[in-house]
């Protein structure tokens, strides 16, 4: 990730990402963003400042994704950002390569807070819960944030970059 | 003239001329209905000829473990019948990495056992911690550390013929046990613990989970954030405002 963001600077403002159907659409109703490159595939991907999730999703949902497909998050490498990800679809009867669209939320490490999505997408329940879990990212408003893959008295976050997995001498070294 | 003499009369003729007092009749009719045995080999006999074995398993081990309980392997023919219940099981098979989070319900389910209780450690995972013993959080690093082991069957996953052979190994093991050394195998200290000082909460599972007062209703802020795209500056006016009124 950093690294293609490295390349993308050197290459300079030639590079400028054309903005796709969805972001287009956005920006003429004033949302504010930023289109980051599109996938291999050539879903858009959207970089959506946390302030403005709650009324961005919003609109993406009166605008017809209606469905969550995926919720996720990464450490973007040693000190960066923590980002969380939502892919959305458009689902309907008989659909034939339905629109998609990617959002990043790029967090601050030292104080990681998004809106959740819950109460517009449910099922972003429990994919907002292992995000937390392994990346600790708090979701306000998410009505259940607890971890819920390690146990419920672990410490840190597991898949963070900085992370250092502690040594148990009982259940790892000793016999 | 008979060139062939009737076989049988010639048997018996030759019979009295032998052994004129005839065969110890009685002696081979205790020998094929009298067996001489010790109740150890009889009492190791009837256990290892009906080992149930728990219904367990938590990775891609079960996988090979569930064909094994199937028609082409077969192992009902040798008094293997799985249980789901640990008070009805004899043998556990734990086939499938465990996790420090699965650690305790795997002792619980080895404690609510009857004695005698015998463990297979399936696959890599449970002998060493397998593929995840180098820097996984959370695995295990080999089942040993929790239950007795009986039997090792190394394998990532071992394939249902690996899990014959060790169920054989494990029947030959139990057919040398001896009801009067059973009070002398016990498990041995196996490693350094220290007085946990346990800090106890609430319990987590209430039953309320969708009934949850959180759930019925999203919190203000997020509701007013949701009503209308409001712009960012508006919405801190609004918040300054509620402060205001406390």
């Amino acid at each position: 990730m950093a690294e293609s963001d490295q390349a993308n600077k050197s290459e300079g403002q030639e590079s400028i990402v054309e903005a796709g159907k969805t972001s287009r659409w956005l920006t003429e109703n004033g949302f504010e963003h930023e289109a980051l490159e599109a996938d291999h595939s050539g879903v858009e991907v959207l970089k959506v400042d946390r302030d403005f999730l709650i009324p961005f999703a919003t609109a993406l949902y009166a605008y017809g994704f209606n469905y969550l497909q995926c919720q996720a998050a990464y450490d973007s490498g040693p000190g960066g950002d923590l980002v969380s990800t939502y892919h959305l679809m458009k689902l309907t009867d008989n659909a034939d390569r339905p629109d998609e669209v990617r959002i990043k939320v790029f967090l601050p490490r030292e104080d990681p807070r998004v809106p959740s999505v819950y109460w517009i997408w449910k099922a972003a329940d429990w994919q907002e819960r292992e995000s937390y879990d392994m990346y600790g990212i708090v979701y306000e408003g998410h009505p259940n944030l607890k971890r819920i893959l390690m146990p419920e008295d672990w410490k840190g976050y597991p898949l963070r970059k900085d992370y250092v997995s502690p040594d148990f001498f009982e259940l790892q070294d000793a016999y | 003239m008979v060139m062939n003499p009737d076989t049988a009369s010639s048997k018996d003729v030759l019979n009295q001329l032998t052994n004129p007092i005839g065969a110890p009749q009685v002696t081979q009719d205790l020998s094929e209905n009298v067996i001489l045995t010790t109740l150890d080999d009889l009492h190791n006999w009837a256990r290892l000829s009906s080992l149930w074995p728990l219904l367990y398993g938590t990775a891609c081990c079960f996988i090979e473990f569930a064909a094994l309980i199937g028609s082409r392997f077969d192992f009902d023919r040798f008094g293997l019948v799985p249980r789901a219940s640990p008070r009805q099981a004899d043998l556990i098979i734990t086939a499938g990495t465990i996790t420090m989070k699965m650690a305790p319900a795997l002792v619980r389910l080895y404690e609510q056992m009857p004695d005698p209780k015998y463990v297979i450690a399936m696959g890599a995972c449970t002998i060493t911690g397998g593929m995840f013993s180098a820097d996984s959080p959370t695995a295990v690093r080999g089942v040993d550390k929790l239950i007795p082991v009986d039997v090792y069957m190394p394998g990532c996953p071992p394939r249902p013929e690996a899990i014959i052979d060790a169920i054989i190994k494990l029947r030959k093991k139990i057919s040398n046990e001896a009801v009067q050394e059973r009070g002398l195998v016990g498990q041995t200290h196996r490693y350094y613990t220290r007085s946990h000082n346990m800090k106890p909460v609430p319990d987590i599972l209430t039953g309320e989970y969708l009934r949850s007062s959180t759930r019925q209703a999203p919190p203000r802020e997020l509701m007013q954030a949701m009503g209308m795209p409001v712009s960012p500056a508006l919405e801190e006016v609004q918040q300054k405002e509620e402060s205001a009124r406390g």
